[in-house]
């Protein structure tokens, strides 16, 4: 299966409900065709409203949304030819199965047979061969999860837009999901805009990452770059742990805990003390107050049978300056 | 000690059950042994059992000039209310209206008027337009009555209505009209059908607005019963109740059969 997929790009959208507060801020995004590119902030930024901006359900008070090259902002809904899975899956209740998988080629006016055999194969991608004559209700969420997703793809649309799709899920079937979404897009080729506040959720499954914070992009990059190299304050504290340290103005510098090296004092680096001590399996997370009274985050992978350090044990903090990163805003 | 508080709890529940269900249904019990009574008074314990009440009702003219009439109003009615209700819940919940909660009481407002009180009403307005007491007339006061029912029943519906279902078609290439007629609709249904058929009912047991907007020799059934009450009172009027009943039945399972009542979306 092979679907043509499509650029986006927004120009400057901009997006107010009440007229006074700013949904979406000037938004200016640009989306490769096969592209897996995630929207990612807190709630309330604007992630929905910039994905339903792109669907069409909301208007663009200013700004221009143009995918595949074809300027659409003025295209209603219907006619946009995009698949979209929603937070709450939104499947026809009075249908079955097979009826809401079919839905969009009926509205295709494909003919009996080929929505058939696509409504088949569509299933049997997402594993709900047999699942054909069930209703919604009498599905799990994982499952109606599938159906969704079976539905928003059998049109081979050339761009998949997902709202929090997985946020409903249970966190073992939702890491399980992650995967075969991913698996999915790669498959179809499709470009695929997926809304989430879950950083891990990002991080794991993206190209690349555009960061929100209300209404506006604070960064956009591969979950590397935004993890290793945060631009902005906001986005260094948001995504993962972090030791901010204050700058001059409103500058600041950071430093993930995985960089800081734990050594004996007296050899140099930062001397300090361990106040807490989180055993976490894989890898132990301290915190260390400096001689100077930062209290800095270090976090030290468990090889061989290093015993956990203990509490108010003295010690020297070091890194590699280049590890540190300069932050604005 | 817990099995015997378990055991005097489920006693209490279906002693309880038991009553409600007695109270609900024992006026129809006695109507249909009244039906069956030989004697030619209302009287109770019944002595026997006989159709003689059933054959002077289905052999009356009047009461069967009367009961097609009730017939043919009430499935006017079922019809237009579910129309205009529909159509009036619909424009309440989804059209942005100013002052959609005030319209809503509005049209909620003959439900709380006493139905005699519409009815003199109407027959005044009628009389000072014109119009006289012709059948359209009937069916629209008793329109007017049943409409709130479909209303009730139908907002009920859209306001635990997902409109992300309706999103969902757009998106997947549903224009406007066909995500009303393929998503919409069917999902309003069960609460619309469940209005109409209190509308029927609502119609056909009408009888204090009936009272003023009918005709001699054109009266519906309540309003005939009742006359006929003022000089007889023997079985025929029971007959003609379980006759009423047996319809009402009638009309609830075939709606459900036709339309279907089972609901998507919980009232
Ligand atoms: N229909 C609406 N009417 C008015 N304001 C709205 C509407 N939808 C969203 N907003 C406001 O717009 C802002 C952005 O909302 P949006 O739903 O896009 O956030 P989000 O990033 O998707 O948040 P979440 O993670 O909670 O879903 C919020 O301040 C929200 O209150
Ligand atoms: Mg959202």
């Amino acid at each position: 299966m092979n679907t043509t997929s499509a650029s986006i790009r927004l120009d400057a959208v901009s997006k107010s409900y009440d007229g006074r507060v700013m949904a979406v801020d000037d938004v200016t995004l640009d989306i490769q065709p096969g592209e897996f590119f995630s929207l990612l902030g807190p709630s309330g930024c604007g992630k929905t409203t910039t994905l339903r901006m792109i669907a069409g359900f909301e208007s663009v008070d200013r700004g221009r949304v143009v995918v595949g090259g074809t300027d659409i902002t003025d295209v209603p809904v219907h006619k946009r030819d995009m698949g979209m899975v929603f937070q709450s899956y939104a499947l026809f209740p009075h249908r079955t199965v097979a009826e809401n998988v079919a839905f969009g080629l009926r509205m295709r006016a494909l003919p009996k047979a080929e929505i058939t055999e696509r409504v088949k194969a569509a299933l049997a991608l997402v594993e709900l061969t047999g699942y054909e004559d069930r209703r919604p209700g009498q599905l799990s969420g994982g499952q109606q999860q599938r159906v969704a997703l079976a539905r928003a793809t059998v049109i081979r649309p050339p761009v998949l837009l997902c709202d929090e799709p997985l946020g409903a899920l249970d966190r073992k079937l939702r890491q399980q999901m992650q995967f075969e979404l991913k698996q999915l897009q790669k498959q179809l080729g499709v470009t695929l805009v997926f809304v989430t506040h879950d950083q891990e959720e990002a991080l794991a499954m993206s190209d690349r990452i555009a960061v929100m914070n209300a209404g506006r992009i604070e960064q956009i990059g591969t979950p590397a770059e935004i993890y290793e190299r945060p631009k902005t304050r906001f986005v260094a504290d948001f995504i993962g742990e972090i030791n901010l340290f204050d700058g001059v103005g409103s500058s600041a510098s950071a430093i993930r805990p995985e960089k800081v090296v734990i050594g004996a004092p007296g050899n140099g680096g930062l001397p300090g003390r361990i106040e807490t001590a989180n055993f976490l399996g894989g890898h132990t997370l301290y915190r260390v107050t400096a001689d100077d009274g930062r209290q800095i985050l270090v976090k030290e992978t468990n090889i061989g049978d290093r015993p956990t350090r203990a509490i108010g044990e003295p010690v020297a903090l070091s890194w590699d300056p280049a590890d540190m990163v300069q932050l604005e805003g | 000690m817990s099995a015997r508080r378990f055991d005097a709890g489920r006693a209490g529940y279906f002693a309880l059950n038991g009553a409600i269900v007695t109270f609900l249904l024992a006026p129809i019990a006695i109507v249909a042994v009244f039906a069956v009574n030989p004697t030619p008074y209302i009287s109770f314990p019944p002595v026997g059992v006989t159709l003689r009440w059933f054959e002077k009702f289905f052999s009356s003219e009047d009461f069967m000039n009367a009961l097609w009439l009730s017939l043919q109003v009430a499935v006017a009615v079922l019809v237009l209310s579910m129309l205009i209700g529909a159509a009036c819940a619909l424009a309440l919940a989804r059209g942005n209206l100013p002052g959609a909660r005030v319209l809503t009481a509005f049209f909620m407002s003959p439900l709380m008027l006493p139905a005699i009180l519409t009815g003199l009403a109407l027959f005044q307005i009628y009389l000072l337009a014109g119009i006289g007491r012709p059948v359209w007339g009937l069916i629209m006061g008793h329109t007017l009555v049943a409409v709130p029912y479909v209303l009730r029943t139908t907002l009920a519906v859209l306001h635990n209505f997902d409109r992300r279902i309706e999103e969902a078609a757009a998106i997947l290439g549903a224009s406007p009209v066909r995500i009303f007629f393929e998503v919409t609709l069917p999902l309003i249904r069960p609460g619309v059908v469940a209005g109409g058929i209190f509308a029927f009912i609502v119609s056909f047991d009408q009888f204090p607005i009936s009272l003023f907007l009918v005709l001699p020799k054109g009266e519906t059934l309540p309003v005939v019963l009742f006359n006929y009450m003022k000089f007889d009172l023997d079985g025929a009027i029971a007959a003609a109740s379980m006759v009423s009943i047996v319809m009402a039945i009638s009309v609830v399972l075939l709606l459900e059969k036709l339309i279907g009542l089972k609901a998507y979306v919980k009232l």
